[in-house]
C-alpha cells in the first residue's frame, strides 16, 4: 500500500492508499521505499526540537502525523516573532530554512491553532507556501476553505458535503443549535476552536525520561583516568535506576559532550540484560573515547532494556554461574573485537552433513539448540571430503578396502548406505550427485565415514 | 523372474503428501511390470476412482484401500478383500469424518479394528518402533489373525539392514508377517522437487526453512520387482508376501453396483408400473383433449426402452423431486440427455413440448451404451435450498449426499503457493501470477517474465515456474458440487465415505461427478437458476395485474412478434441471448422458430467457435453456400444443422460414424473432453480421430476442425438436449419481455442478482420500451418492485426499496407494514415505523421522501436532526422536549449532483444520464453520441465516450477485450486488440467513464468500434458532484461494477478468478462495491 507519494507520482495518478502492485502496474519503474513510521515519527520529533530555535513551545501536531495527509508541527510563537523581525519575517525565514533542509512545507500563522492548521493545509499552495493572518481576520480567512480545514474526521466532512456545505463560510450561516444533533459535538467544537471561541491548549514537546545517568565534570577532562572513573560513576547511577525498575540494559549509549559543542556517541549491546556496574563500565574502553578539546558532560543511557528481576545469591556456583561467565566473556570479547565477530555454533536443518551446522552471533538468544539425533555423524567432519581409492563389489555395498592418504585400510565392518541427495533448490555448482554414505570400521578398529558419489569415493569424517 | 506388488502408494489425493497423479502411478506401475498396485490415501477414498479407471485402461490389478491414520496408534494400510469389507471401510471413514471438522477425520485404532473384518491391515512402523507400537501391533495381530501384516521399507536411511532385522523380529513376535513396501509418494524420482514443494506448502514454510521435513533422498518412488528383490535380498518372503496380499484382495470398484432408491413406488406397484401410470396420467393433463398419436407413440417407445434398461426408478426419483417443487410453487425445468423426452414432458420434469421438438430419445439414452440417463433440474435460485433439504429429509443423510468438486491448483493458486514456498517475495509472486492465466500449463515466456521486471535466468525463478507447471492440476481440497445429489437404496456410507461440507447442514461424498459417472452411479443435479426465479415472479405479477394465469408450458408458442423482437437483438434481460456475443449473433441468425433458438443458444459457445463452425452455418442458413454433406452417413447426423456440427451429441456421433469409434470409446472421449484441461488425456484421441476420419475418406481439414471443436466442447460441453431446455426459457422470457415489459422488468429487478445486466440497464431498457418507471418512495414502494396503474392506462414500474443500497430488508418490512395511510413527515415515519435512524438516512440518500415534498438534501437534514434511537420507555417523553427547529436554507443540489447521488444510492438514476451533463464538453472534443454510430459508414474514424458497462475477455477470442460503453443516447460496443490493450491496460481496466477513439467496423447490422486510443475520463464524473465530495465517482464504479461481474446462468460459467489485476482503491474512498469479476 502506498502511504505517501511525491508530486511526480501524484501527477501520474498515484495516491496514498493505493496498493503497491497497482502503482507499479500504472507507473512501471516506480521508486518506492518502505514506510518507517517509527523513524518518521522520530524525524518529526527532531524537527519539532529543531524548531525550538523560534520558540520554546513546539509540538508535533497530534492531528497530523499521517504521512500521507501531511505531517504537521505546531509552534506557539506568541511573543517570539519580534526576535525575527515580525511574524511575516519569521514565517518566511522558517519556510526558507525548511526548504533548505529538503522539506516541502506549508505554514500559516493565525490567532488559533485551528485556524493556522486549516490555513496551512488548505489555504496555501506552492506559490504561497506561507501565510500570516492578522489578528481577528481568521474568520474571514477560513470562510472559503473546505470544511475539512476544521480538522474533521473523514466521515464528518463527507456528511457536510451531502448537505452542500462545501465551505467553512457556509457553516457560519447555520443556526449553531442545528449543528450538534446532526454532526455531533466534533464540528461545533472544531468550529469554535478555529474561531477562538473555545481555547485550545498546546502541549509542548517533552522528552520521555529515559534510563539515563548524567555526569558533569567540574573541569573539562581529557585523560583516560578521570573518564574511567566517570564511567564507573555513571554505570553505578544507571544500574541503581535500572534496579529500581527491575530492568537490565541490553543496549547502552554513551554520549560525551565536548567543550566545542560537538558531541560523540558510542553505542553497544549486551548479550543478556545486565545491570552489573562493573560489567557495564568495562564495556567502554576510555581510550576509545576521543576527548577532543575536553569533555564537559557525559551521559550513559540504557536505550534498550529488558526485565531482569533481582537475583538470588547462588549457592551452587557450578550451574548458573557458568552461563553467566560465558555471557561475561562474550561481552568482553565483543567489546574488544566487535560483537559481530563473536560466534557460536548452531544446528542447521540440512541433510547434507557439511551444512548441518552454522555460525550464529554469540548474542543470539538461541535457546538450547536442538542438534539432530538418530543419524550417526562422525565426531570430526572434514571441511573438504578427501578423495580415496576404493572399490565396492556390488552396488549399494561398502568397499572391501580403501586407500586414504596412501594408507590401505581393510574394511571389516560396515553399515549403510545412507543416501543423501543434493539440495536441488540451491544454486551450488559441483554437488550434482547423490551420495551413499557408509560407516566402516577397519581392521585396527578405527571407524570412518565414507561416501560414494557416482563412481568416486570420498572420506568425509572420522568417528572416535 | 521375481514379482512384486506395491501396496503402499500415496497419490496426490493425500493432499500435499503425494507428488503424482493416480494415473501416473498406475501407468508407471504397469511399465515396471508390477503385479499389482495398492492405492491407499490418507483417510480417504477420494482418489481411488481415478486409479481404478486408469488401472482398468492399462490392465493392472488395483487394490483399493485407504491409509488409516488413527488418533491414538500407528498408521495402517487398510485393503478390503470384498464388497462387504469395502462398505465397512467406507463406514469407518464416514464415522471419522462426520464427527470432525471439514477435511479432518477422527477415529481410534480400536474403532479401525472394529471395522477390520474382511480387511487386510498392513501396519506401518514409526521411525523408531517403541513399546507402545509393539503393544498396538500385537493387539491388532490378535484381533485380525492372518490378516494383519507389518510393513518394512528399505529407503537408504543408513540403518536399513539393522532395521529390517528388528522389524522381522517384531513381526515374528506379534505374528504379523513382514511385507515389503516402498512408501511410494511419486511415480518417478524426478518428482522429488515437487514432493519437497508440497511438503513446504503443507508445513507453511519455505524450502530453505523446511530442513528435516524434507526427505534426505528421492527413494520414495515406484520400484520394479528386481530392485525390490535386491533391496530385500535378505528377506525374499517379504516381497513375496505382497503378492499374497494382492491375491487375497479381490475387491474391485466394478462391484459397486448402483441401486436406485425405492421410495418412489407406492402401493405394491413395480417402478415400471408406477412410472407408466404417472406418465399416462400426466399425458392426459398435458394434452387435455386427446393425446396426439405421435406423442403417444413416442411415449410407448420410450417407456419400452426405459423398461428394457431398468431406469424407471431413476425417472421416478427425479419426478418425485420435481413434484415436491411444484407443490411448493417452485418453478423448475429439467435438462440433460433424458430430459427432453415425451415421458419427462408428461411427468412435468420439462416443459419442452416434444410435439415441437424432434429429439430422438434413443440418441440420448442408448441401449448399447449402458450408462445412466442424465437429467439435471434447474430450480429457482432463491429457493433451491428448500429442494435440497427436502431430499436430505426424504432419504436421510446416510442415503443422500452432495457430490464433491475437486478443487485443483490452477495457474494463479499454483504460482502463489509455489512462490511462497520457494521463498520469493510477495511482490515477485504477484508479478508472476500476473503472467499466468487459468489452467494454462505453459510457463510464461522469458519475455513475459522480463516484462514484469524479473530475471528469467534466475535459477530460483526458473525452478518456481517449472514446479508451478507440475503443480497445476493437482487436487487441493474437496468442495461441494453445486447441486449434484447422490441417492441410494442402501446406506450411502457403504458406497463411498461421506464428509461434512463447509456449509452447515450439508454432507458431501468424496467423489466428484466424473468419479460417479465412471462408476455409473446415479446423480441428480439440483441446480439454481436465476431466470426461473424471475419467471415465477413474472407469472405471479401477470396473475395479479393482468389476470393471466400461465406457466412455462402455457406460454403461447410460435409468436412472430417475439421472434421479430429477437431478430432486432432487442434482448436485454432475456435468458441466455442477452450477452454481447449473443446479441451480435441474433440479427445474423434471425431466429424464426423454436429450433432456431436451440441453435442460437448452442452456437455462441467455445466449441462451435473454436471449430470454426459458426460462419459456415450462417452462410448455409442465409443460402450463401450450398448445404453439402461429407458423406451420406453424416447427413443423418448433421441434417438438422445444415451439415455443420454444432452440438456435443453431433461431435460424438461423428466420432462413431465417421472416425470409427466404438460407442464406449466415444464415451471415453466425452469424458476426456470434460477433464482435458486437467489431465490432457484428450490428445491421445486426436490421432485416432483424425486418422479414422481420413481413412474413411474425409477431408483432413474437416477432421481437424471437428476435433478442435471437440476440444472446445471440453471446456463447456453444450449438448443439444441442454440447449433445448434453455431455448424454452429463452422463448418464455422473450415472450414476457415482448408483451409485458413492465412485468418483465419488475420480475428481473426482484430476482437480482442474476443475468448479464445491472438494474440501471434493465430500467433503461424498460423505459425505452415505453414503461413508466417511478422512483422508490417511502410512501409508495414495497421491498420488491411493484406495478402501479400508469397514467397512460398500462402498468408503471415502481422501484422497490430493495434498490436502495444499504437498506436492510427488515427495516423496509417494518416501514411498509406500518405505513397505513402514509407518513406525512419524517418524524412520524421515525416514530411509527420503528426503524433505525440509519435506515431513515439511507432512504434520504436514495431521495425516497419526495412524496413528503422533501428532496434528498432536505430529507437528510430532517432525518439527521432526529434524536438518536430512544429507549422505548422514553419514546414519547423525549418527543415533548423537542422544540421546533429553526428553519435552514440549504444550498440547492445541482442536477448533475442529483444524478450522481442517485447512482450512488440506487445504482441508477431516473432523472438523467450522467453523460447528458458532460455532453457539451464531449462534443467540443469531437466525441460522437452512441446513437449516431448506426449512421456512420464502415471504416469511419470516430470517438465515443460512455460509462463502462461490460469488460469481457472471452476465452475463445485470443486475448481480445470487448468493452461496452453506455451514454445518454445508447450503447456502443468496442473491440480492443491485445496490443492496444497492453498499451492501455490501466485505462481499460480502471476507467468507469471511458473515451475510445478508433474505427467503425460494420458487419451486417453489427457495429463495433475498433479501439486505437483510450482515455480515462472518470475524473469528469467528480466534476459533476459537489466539489468537496469525496470522489463520488466511486458510485459509478459501484453501479457499473456489475459490468465486470456478469454471471452467465446455466452451464456456461465464466471460469472464476481469472482476471487481471483489478485496481483497488483506498478503502476510505470506496463505496462498498460488489467484487468485480472480469470474464473471459
Amino acid at each position: 500500500m502506498l502511504a505517501a507519494v511525491d508530486r511526480a507520482a501524484a501527477a501520474a495518478g498515484l495516491g496514498p492508499g493505493m496498493p503497491l502492485a497497482d502503482g507499479r502496474a500504472q507507473v512501471p519503474g516506480l521508486k518506492t521505499a518502505a514506510l518507517t513510521p517509527l523513524e518518521d515519527a522520530r524525524a518529526l520529533a527532531r524537527l519539532a526540537e529543531w524548531c525550538g530555535r523560534y520558540t520554546p513551545w513546539t509540538a508535533v501536531d497530534p492531528a497530523g502525523s499521517d504521512p500521507g495527509a501531511g505531517a504537521g508541527l505546531l509552534l506557539d510563537v506568541t511573543g517570539c516573532a519580534h526576535l525575527f523581525g515580525g511574524e511575516a519575517a519569521l514565517a518566511a525565514d522558517l519556510a526558507a530554512r525548511l526548504t533548505g533542509l529538503g522539506f516541502a512545507a506549508r505554514l500559516a500563522l493565525a490567532d488559533t491553532v485551528g485556524a493556522a492548521w486549516g490555513l496551512a493545509r488548505f489555504g496555501c499552495d506552492r506559490s504561497t507556501p506561507w501565510r500570516v493572518v492578522p489578528r481577528g481576520a481568521a474568520r474571514a480567512a477560513l470562510a472559503p476553505l473546505p470544511p475539512a480545514a476544521l480538522r474533521l474526521s473523514a466521515a464528518g466532512g463527507e456528511l457536510l458535503a451531502r448537505f452542500g456545505l462545501n465551505s467553512v463560510g457556509a457553516l457560519y450561516d447555520l443556526p449553531p443549535a442545528t449543528l450538534e444533533p446532526r454532526f455531533g459535538p466534533e464540528l461545533a467544537q472544531r468550529l469554535r476552536q478555529a474561531l477562538g471561541l473555545t481555547p485550545e491548549v498546546l502541549s509542548p514537546l517533552a522528552p520521555v525520561p529515559p534510563h539515563v545517568a548524567r555526569r558533569v565534570f567540574a573541569e573539562p577532562v581529557m585523560t583516560a583516568a578521570p573518564l574511567a572513573r566517570g564511567l564507573e560513576k555513571l554505570a553505578g547511577g544507571l544500574c541503581r535506576r535500572l534496579e529500581s525498575e527491575a530492568l537490565g540494559a541490553r543496549r547502552l549509549e554513551l554520549t560525551v559532550y565536548r567543550v566545542d559543542g560537538s558531541l560523540r556517541r558510542l553505542a553497544l549491546g549486551t548479550s543478556r540484560p545486565s545491570r552489573d556496574p562493573d560489567h557495564l563500565a568495562r564495556l567502554f574502553a576510555p581510550e576509545d573515547i576521543d576527548p577532543g578539546f575536553g569533555i564537559e558532560v557525559m551521559t550513559l543511557a540504557a536505550s534498550v532494556t529488558e526485565p531482569l528481576s533481582a537475583l538470588q545469591m547462588v549457592l551452587n556456583p557450578e550451574g548458573g554461574a557458568g552461563a553467566q561467565d560465558l555471557a561475561g566473556l562474550v561481552d568482553r570479547l565483543g567489546a574488544r573485537f566487535g560483537l559481530g565477530r563473536v560466534f557460536r555454533q548452531r544446528p542447521v536443518e540440512s541433510h547434507l552433513p557439511e551444512r548441518a551446522s552454522g555460525l550464529a552471533s554469540a548474542l543470539d538468544p538461541a535457546g538450547p539448540a536442538a542438534w539432530r539425533r538418530g543419524r550417526p555423524r562422525p565426531l570430526r567432519l572434514f571441511a573438504h571430503p578427501e578423495a580415496i581409492e576404493a572399490v565396492a563389489l556390488l552396488p549399494d555395498h561398502p568397499p572391501a578396502r580403501f586407500r586414504w592418504r596412501r594408507v590401505r585400510h581393510e574394511v571389516v565392518r560396515a553399515e549403510g548406505p545412507e543416501r543423501i541427495v543434493p539440495e536441488w533448490w540451491r544454486d551450488d555448482p559441483g554437488q550434482a550427485e547423490a551420495r551413499d554414505y557408509f560407516r566402516v570400521e577397519d581392521a585396527a578398529g578405527r571407524r570412518y565415514w565414507l561416501y560414494r558419489a557416482g563412481r568416486r569415493w570420498f572420506l568425509h569424517g572420522l568417528f572416535a | 523372474m521375481t514379482a512384486y506388488a506395491e501396496l503402499q502408494v500415496t497419490t496426490n489425493y493425500s493432499f500435499l503428501r503425494g507428488a503424482s497423479h493416480a494415473d501416473e502411478l498406475v501407468i508407471a506401475a504397469k511399465a515396471l511390470e508390477l503385479a499389482a498396485i495398492g492405492v491407499a490415501d490418507r483417510n480417504t477414498l477420494a482418489g481411488v476412482v481415478r486409479a481404478h479407471v486408469a488401472a482398468k485402461e492399462v490392465g493392472l490389478k488395483l487394490l483399493v484401500g485407504a491409509r488409516l491414520v488413527p488418533q491414538d496408534g500407528p498408521e495402517v494400510l487398510c485393503y478390503p478383500r470384498d464388497r462387504v469389507a469395502y462398505g465397512r471401510l467406507c463406514r469407518l471413514l464416514t464415522l471419522g469424518k462426520r464427527r470432525a471438522a471439514k477435511a479432518e477425520c477422527r477415529f481410534t485404532l480400536a474403532e479401525a479394528a472394529d471395522h477390520g473384518a474382511g480387511q487386510v491391515f498392513i501396519v506401518l512402523p514409526p521411525e523408531r518402533p517403541d513399546g507402545a507400537f509393539r503393544t498396538a501391533l500385537a493387539a491388532l495381530g490378535r484381533r485380525l489373525p492372518g490378516a494383519c501384516y507389518l510393513a518394512a521399507q528399505c529407503l537408504y536411511r543408513g540403518d536399513d539392514a539393522r532395521r529390517l532385522v528388528e522389524l522381522a523380529a517384531l513381526a515374528e513376535a506379534c505374528r504379523t508377517p513382514l511385507v515389503a513396501t516402498n512408501d511410494v509418494r511419486m511415480h518417478e524420482a524426478g518428482r522429488k522437487a515437487l514432493l519437497d514443494l508440497v511438503t513446504c506448502i503443507r508445513e507453511h514454510c519455505t524450502i530453505d526453512q523446511a530442513g528435516y521435513r524434507l526427505g534426505a533422498n528421492a527413494e520414495r518412488h515406484l520400484k520394479g520387482p528386481e530392485e525390490m528383490a535386491w533391496l530385500f535380498r535378505s528377506m525374499p518372503d517379504a516381497v513375496a508376501r505382497s503378492l499374497e496380499i494382492a491375491r487375497r484382495c479381490t475387491f474391485s470398484l466394478d462391484e459397486l453396483r448402483y441401486e436406485y432408491p425405492e421410495e418412489t413406488t407406492g402401493q405394491g406397484r413395480s417402478p415400471q408400473e408406477e412410472l407408466e401410470r404417472l406418465t399416462w396420467l400426466g399425458a392426459r393433463v398435458r394434452y387435455p383433449g386427446a393425446i396426439p398419436e405421435r406423442v403417444a407413440k413416442s411415449l410407448r417407445r420410450e417407456l419400452a426402452l426405459i423398461e428394457q434398461l431398468g431406469y424407471a426408478p431413476y425417472f421416478l426419483t427425479v419426478e418425485d423431486i420435481v413434484r415436491f417443487a411444484r407443490s411448493r410453487g417452485i418453478l423448475c425445468q429439467g435438462r440433460g440427455s433424458a430430459a427432453n423426452s415425451a415421458v419427462c414432458y408428461c411427468l412435468g420434469i420439462t416443459s419442452v413440448d416434444p410435439a415441437h421438438m424432434d429429439l430422438l430419445f434413443e440418441r440420448f439414452v442408448s441401449a448399447e451404451r449402458n450408462e445412466p440417463p442424465d437429467i439435471d433440474v434447474d430450480f429457482e435460485h432463491e429457493r433451491r435450498e428448500e429442494v435440497i433439504q427436502y431430499i436430505y429429509g426424504k432419504y436421510g443423510r446416510d442415503r443422500a449426499g452432495l457430490a464433491a468438486t475437486v478443487i485443483c491448483y490452477r495457474g494463479r493458486s499454483a504460482i502463489r503457493e509455489t512462490g511462497k514456498a520457494m521463498g520469493l517475495s510477495a511482490d515477485t509472486v504477484a508479478a508472476l501470477a500476473g503472467t499466468l492465466w487459468g489452467w494454462s500449463r505453459e510457463a510464461p515466456s522469458d519475455a513475459e517474465v522480463r516484462e514484469r521486471g524479473l530475471d528469467p535466468a534466475d535459477r530460483r525463478l526458473r525452478q518456481t515456474l517449472e514446479l508451478t507447471c507440475q503443480l497445476v492440476g493437482f487436487p487441493r481440497h474437496l468442495s461441494q458440487h453445486v447441486g449434484g445429489f447422490v441417492m441410494t437404496r442402501g446406506p450411502l456410507s457403504e458406497l463411498v465415505p461421506i464428509e461434512n461440507a463447509a456449509m452447515a447442514e450439508r454432507t458431501v461424498v468424496e467423489w466428484d461427478k466424473d468419479d460417479l459417472d465412471a462408476l455409473g452411479i446415479l446423480k441428480v443435479d439440483v441446480l439454481g437458476l436465476g431466470m426461473l426465479t424471475c419467471l415465477r415472479k413474472g407469472f405471479a405479477l401477470l396473475k395479479a395485474h393482468c389476470g393471466l394465469a400461465i406457466d412455462l408450458a402455457g406460454v403461447p408458442p410460435d409468436d412472430p412478434e417475439v421472434y421479430d423482437m429477437l431478430c432486432r437483438a432487442d434482448s436485454i434481460g432475456v435468458f441466455q441471448v442477452e450477452s454481447r456475443a449473443q446479441m451480435t449473433m441474433l440479427p445474423r441468425l434471425k431466429p424464426r422458430e423454436f429450433y432456431d433458438l436451440v441453435i442460437e443458444v448452442a452456437i455462441v459457445r467455445p466449441g462451435p467457435i473454436q471449430g470454426d463452425m459458426v460462419h459456415p452455418y450462417l452462410r448455409r442458413r442465409n443460402g450463401q453456400e450450398p448445404e453439402t454433406y461429407p458423406s451420406r452417413e453424416l447427413r443423418r447426423v448433421l441434417e438438422k444443422t445444415k451439415g455443420v456440427p454444432l452440438f456435443q451429441e453431433q461431435a460424438m456421433q461423428i466420432a462413431i460414424v465417421a472416425a470409427g469409434f466404438t460407442p464406449s470409446e466415444a464415451d471415453r472421449l466425452r469424458r476426456a473432453m470434460a477433464t482435458f484441461r486437467r489431465t490432457g488425456t484428450i490428445h491421445s484421441f486426436r490421432r485416432k480421430f483424425v486418422d479414422g476420419m481420413v481413412a474413411r475418406g474425409y477431408d483432413q481439414d474437416f477432421a481437424e476442425r471437428c476435433f478442435r471443436q471437440i476440444e472446445g466442447f471440453g471446456e463447456y460441453g453444450f449438448p443439444e438436449s441442454h440447449a433445448a431446455s434453455f431455448a424454452l426459457l429463452v422463448y418464455v422470457s422473450a415472450w414476457l419481455k415482448c408483451h409485458h415489459p413492465a412485468v418483465f422488468a419488475a420480475a428481473l429487478l426482484n430476482s437480482q442478482p442474476m443475468g448479464f445486466y445491472a438494474p440501471a440497464q434493465i430500467v433503461r431498457d424498460a423505459r425505452e420500451h415505453g414503461v413508466e418507471v417511478r422512483p422508490p418512495d417511502v410512501n409508495r414502494s414495497d421491498w420488491d418492485c411493484t406495478l402501479e396503474p400508469a397514467v397512460s392506462g398500462g402498468l408503471a414500474l415502481r422501484l422497490g426499496l430493495r434498490q436502495v443500497k444499504g437498506l436492510a430488508a427488515a427495516d423496509a418490512e417494518h416501514l411498509v407494514e406500518r405505513r397505513a395511510n402514509g407518513y406525512p413527515d419524517p418524524i412520524v415515519l421515525w416514530r411509527r415505523a420503528g426503524v433505525t435512524s440509519r435506515a431513515l438516512e439511507v432512504l434520504a440518500r436514495a431521495d425516497a421522501y419526495r412524496s413528503m415534498g422533501l428532496d434528498r438534501r432536505e430529507a437528510l437534514w430532517a432525518v439527521k436532526g432526529l434524536p438518536a434511537d430512544p429507549l422505548p420507555l422514553f419514546a414519547a417523553a423525549g418527543e415533548e422536549e423537542r422544540g421546533p427547529e429553526p428553519a435552514v436554507a440549504l444550498p440547492a443540489m445541482a442536477p448533475g449532483e442529483q444524478v450522481v447521488e442517485d447512482y450512488r444510492s440506487l445504482r441508477l438514476s431516473l432523472k438523467a444520464h450522467p453523460l447528458a451533463f458532460l455532453r457539451a464538453g464531449l462534443t467540443r472534443e469531437g466525441t460522437a453520441p452512441a446513437e449516431t454510430l448506426a449512421r456512420m459508414r464502415d471504416g469511419a474514424r470516430l470517438k465515443v465516450a460512455g460509462l463502462v458497462l461490460v469488460r469481457q475477455r472471452p476465452g475463445s477470442a485470443k486475448g481480445v477485450i470487448f468493452v461496452t460503453l453506455e451514454d445518454e443516447t445508447g450503447v456502443a460496443n468496442a473491440v480492443v486488440w491485445p496490443d492496444v490493450f497492453e498499451r492501455y491496460r490501466g485505462v481499460v481496466l480502471r476507467a468507469s467513464l471511458l473515451a475510445i477513439e478508433g474505427r467503425l467496423q460494420r458487419e451486417e447490422t453489427v457495429i463495433h468500434v475498433v479501439a486505437e486510443r483510450m482515455v480515462d475520463l472518470t475524473d469528469r464524473l467528480h466534476e459533476l458532484a459537489a466539489p468537496a465530495a469525496d470522489h463520488p465517482a466511486r458510485s459509478f464504479e459501484a453501479a457499473q461494477a456489475r459490468a465486470d461481474e456478469v454471471k452467465r446462468p446455466g452451464p456456461d460459467p465464466a471460469p472464476p478468478s481469472r482476471r487481471p489485476n483489478q485496481p483497488r482503491r483506498h478503502p476510505r474512498n470506496v463505496d462498498p462495491m460488489p467484487k468485480s469479476r472480469d470474464f473471459h
